[in-house]
């Protein structure tokens, strides 16, 4: 037992001293999420590229399109949490920036589909 | 519920492919006139943008509500046990996790 006065050494170190945050999660529902995320990301992704081919746009302003579209599609995300985001994902990465780069591929070809019907052909 | 918004969905694609026949008539238009491809027309832009809210919509409300992932919540309750108990063992590192419960006996 430590007298009083004296410095605190290894020995004296107890685990409740320690507070451990590891919060537990359900596995299963935070899969549930992310695959609604993934599936209206993925949506969004096709008609965004549909619109960016019947508006014609080139080069930059499609891919600014694509990044306006999922920025909306993020703001969407949050509203439909009501804001109260850690009762249902374990970071705001999930919301922002997950799937962005999965819905990137469709977006291009969705784009190149509907500019060469619109445009071209 | 989730046919209301898959009409939704439905609706703001068939408004996008009007915008995208629309655009390929003024194009012809164009074509026959000589004239260089700016932009389209705004119908087009108006009709887009109301596929693209409704698009939003529907991405939103389609696949489904979001599941609370706390072991807290009030959703995540275990309310039964299931058939096999036989099998289970409560003596397990779960209690380090005690949650603070105000529990309500929920008729089900």
């Amino acid at each position: 037992m430590r007298k009083e006065g004296e410095p605190r050494t290894a020995k004296d170190a107890k685990k409740s001293d320690e507070v451990v945050e590891t919060p537990a999660y359900s596995q299963e529902n935070i899969q549930h999420n992310m695959r609604i995320i993934y599936y209206s990301r993925t949506f969004l992704s096709i008609v965004g590229g549909v619109v960016a081919g019947v508006l014609g746009l080139t080069g930059v302003t499609g891919f600014l399109c694509y990044f306006v579209i999922m920025m909306l599609a993020s703001a969407g995300i949050a509203v439909k949490t009501k804001f109260d985001v850690f009762s249902f994902f374990d970071s705001w990465n999930r919301i922002t920036i997950d799937g962005i780069a999965q819905g990137f591929m469709s977006f291009i070809l969705f784009w190149t589909f509907a500019y060469d019907i619109v445009h071209i052909f | 519920m989730a046919g209301a918004d898959m009409a939704v969905g439905i609706l703001g694609a068939l408004v996008l492919a009007h915008a995208a026949y629309i655009t390929i008539l003024y194009r012809g238009d164009l074509k026959i006139k000589e004239e260089e491809f700016v932009r389209p027309p705004i119908q087009v832009w108006i009709e887009v943008l109301i596929s693209l809210v409704l698009c939003l919509w529907a991405a939103l409300r389609v696949p489904g509500t979001f599941l609370p992932i706390l072991p807290d919540s009030k959703e995540n309750r275990v309310v039964a046990l299931p058939a096999n108990l036989d099998f289970m063992i409560f003596n397990h590192r779960g209690k380090l996790f005690a949650p603070e419960l105000e529990a309500k006996f929920t008729k089900s």
